[in-house]
């Protein structure tokens, strides 16, 4: 078997390809990549569209099997691939298409200091979150729970830790979800998961999760910007990390206690780790509680980490945290499945007038873009948002697995302070270069089932990483760029050096570009942790 | 690669952002021990520490006539492993394969804990996947191949 994609991508316009249902028997739905021709021949360069085409056998999808520019290979799913498989048509919910990092996403914490003010003690502070969170490989965390605080925490999520002093109420309406998802059953995760997560919550982890201290670099959107209270200049926080052993061992278990499962429903599948079960079936309940638990847990995780940060700022700068001005801007998710309404005779391709709209709607878009300057948000472009009963609204089992909710303005599901710009989408790149923060669009709700890209994905494999480090200072060439990084392991910052990543700005530009998401604002880092 | 030692018996490869390990030994059950090591080796440079205490595995063939039997109980223990070594920080030696078959695969060995001051974890496994799981008879004997979740 060829390590490279050799099958067929027609390319729909300039930023999407797509693998026909005809390619591979079985394929219930087209494959549909969003790529620009920078990004495409990487993208060919491993077996990710394969695992695209793939997913679309699965019963029940809708409309495609997507990825998102920053696809590569993954676990039966690709990383960066979304499905929205329909329950009262045999939808399936399946573990790989979340991955072993339930609730892996994103915080971003804005401050009101700027980096003239911040840099005199950056280094500190560096040092003081460095000791602070607990990070790497086997460091547990500060925060314990017993037996039934946690069974609360894994049902209440940050709501419960926050209840116990790890954070401000405001947090909540920030957080994707309020950061619990409803229907959560502790006693769907086994006493194993329990044991893995029991000191976990709180910290960081390892492999590519990460804090860091960033700063606004570049604003795209002056409004969307000062609704999110981002300034050119000011300082942020990033924190990625996810449900750390605890979601882990969820996904393990459930790929075990499903392996039998497609056959007893009578579901053929090209790859056993797209082991899936019916949303609808016992099987298939006992998962999506035992996952939406270990969410929670993941939130409660960033939560905690959040506040440790906030102590951190505060004996720094000897200021409390609130006059910091250290609110949550947001915090997405993106490993998840969750059940959202769409309108399915709109979401897709669409007619040839909707293909025409959206054509001229990303030429705009683009041509804005090209022209480097700030761009003033025009007139929001409101979703008409899907409400369960309406002709043709039907509530899917959306799979995100490396990728970003992406709601766009006046979505219901969006806190009052988005409803006019959108939900923040936030992107980490690499530690030398830049992340990214952009507003979700109402072409999502059309194209994407409201979802966007999640990050920059790897160039260079870890050994790859290692030996391109030989005779090298990754450390002292981070100073070089600016940035003061601290890592527990070892070889931590070698395998994490920014050239190992693809450049997350290219991804970005695919979808702003298709009028997915917009950029809003541009941020380098200044200081890293790492596990 | 550079980070870690490789004895012999197994071999680390690249997997996309993760790593996978292949074991080599003259019988299927001589690929427990190298395939243990090789999962460590993913982590670090793990040093076995004291306090010995005597552990069992008993694994049970889920579908014993299903081709992937040998390999999915090896993946099985090899979970069990990483159990050990995330949540009670110890690792297993003195390996004894008492029975390695489509059926079973029942291993006794020797539970240490890690010496921290010798120990270089470097990265946290997330899981022993099912990917690229097998075990293959070759000209020298058996090998398996896994993949690990970094």
């Amino acid at each position: 078997m060829p390590d490279n994609y050799t099958g067929p991508l027609e390319r729909l316009d300039d930023c999407r390809w797509r693998i026909p249902r005809s390619y591979k028997p079985g394929m219930r739905v087209d494959g549909l990549i969003y790529a620009d021709d920078r990004l495409i021949d990487a993208i060919r360069g491993d077996r990710s569209p394969e695992q695209v085409a793939n997913v679309a056998m699965l019963p029940g999808i809708v409309r495609y099997s997507l990825a998102m520019p920053d696809i590569h290979w993954g676990y039966g799913f690709c990383i960066g691939g979304v499905a929205a498989t329909d329950p009262e048509q045999g939808g399936v919910i399946s573990p790989g298409g979340v991955g072993y990092d339930i609730n892996c996403g994103v915080r971003l914490i804005r401050t009101d200091l700027s980096l003239a003010e911040a840099r005199p003690r950056l280094t500190v502070l560096i040092d003081r979150l460095f000791a602070t969170v607990p990070a790497g490989v086997g460091h547990g965390g500060r925060v314990h729970f017993d037996k039934r605080e946690m069974r609360r925490l894994l049902q209440s999520g940050s709501r419960f830790v926050i209840e116990q002093g790890y954070g401000w109420d405001a947090d909540l309406a920030v957080t994707e979800a309020h950061g619990r998802l409803d229907g959560a059953e502790p006693d769907d995760v086994s006493d194993r998961a329990l044991e893995r997560g029991h000191d976990q919550c709180g910290t960081l982890g390892s492999g590519n999760h990460f804090m860091e201290v960033q700063v606004v670099d570049e604003v795209h959107d002056e409004h969307a910007a000062a609704v999110m209270g981002l300034q050119a200049g000011n300082v942020c926080v990033m924190i990625h990390s996810g449900s750390r052993g605890l979601g882990y061992q969820v996904c393990e278990d459930y790929l075990k206690l499903l392996h039998r499962v497609p056959e007893k429903y009578g579901i053929e599948l090209p790859d056993r780790q797209l082991v899936c079960a019916p949303v609808h079936s016992p099987e298939g309940q006992r998962y999506l509680g035992a996952m939406r638990a270990a969410a929670n847990f993941a939130w409660s995780n960033r939560q905690i980490m959040t506040h440790l940060a906030r102590e951190a700022f505060e004996s720094v700068f000897e200021t409390p945290a609130d006059r910091l001005g250290m609110h949550l801007v947001y915090d997405v998710a993106h490993n998840i499945a969750k059940m959202e309404p769409y309108n399915v005779r709109e979401q897709g391709a669409g007619s040839r007038e909707q293909e025409e709209t959206r054509r001229i709607r990303a030429a705009t878009v683009r041509e804005r873009g090209t022209e480097g300057g700030n761009e003033e948000t025009e007139s929001p472009n409101q979703c008409e948002s899907p409400h369960v009963g309406d002709p043709g609204v039907r509530v899917l089992c959306v799979h995100r697995k490396g990728a970003t909710r992406a709601f766009p303005p006046g979505h219901p599901e969006l806190p009052e302070k988005y409803c006019s710009i959108g939900q923040p989408v936030l992107v980490p790149g690499d530690m030398g270069r830049c992340s990214w923060v952009l507003v979700g669009q109402p072409a999502s709700m059309e194209q994407t089932f409201g979802s966007s890209c999640h990050g920059a994905g790897r160039r260079m494999s870890r050994t790859a990483a290692i030996r391109a480090s030989a005779g090298r200072d990754i450390h002292r060439e981070l100073l070089a760029r600016g940035v003061y990084a601290r890592a527990r392991g070892r070889t931590g910052l070698e395998e994490e050096q920014p050239d190992a990543y693809k450049d997350v700005s290219q991804v970005v530009d695919v979808l702003h570009a298709a009028a997915v998401s917009r950029k809003v604002a541009k941020l380098r880092p200044v200081g890293v942790i790492k596990g | 690669m550079p980070s870690v030692s490789v004895p012999t018996g197994f071999e680390l490869f690249d997997h996309t952002a993760d790593l996978g390990v292949r074991a080599h030994a003259a019988s299927r059950s001589g690929l427990v021990a190298p395939a243990t090591a090789g999962l460590y080796a993913c982590v670090g440079q793990l040093v076995p520490g004291g306090d010995a205490q005597p552990v069992e595995f008993v694994l049970e063939a889920a579908a014993p006539s299903n081709p992937g039997a040998c390999a999915n109980l090896l993946r099985d223990y090899l979970a069990e492993v990483l159990h050990v070594l995330e949540t009670r920080r110890r690792m297993l030696i003195d390996l004894r394969v008492v029975e390695f078959s489509p059926l079973r695969l029942h291993v006794r060995a020797q539970s240490v804990s890690i010496d921290d001051t010798r120990s270089d974890a470097q990265r946290e496994v997330k899981a022993v996947t099912y990917h690229a799981l097998s075990i293959v008879d070759t000209r020298d004997g058996c090998a398996a191949t896994f993949i690990v979740d970094i």
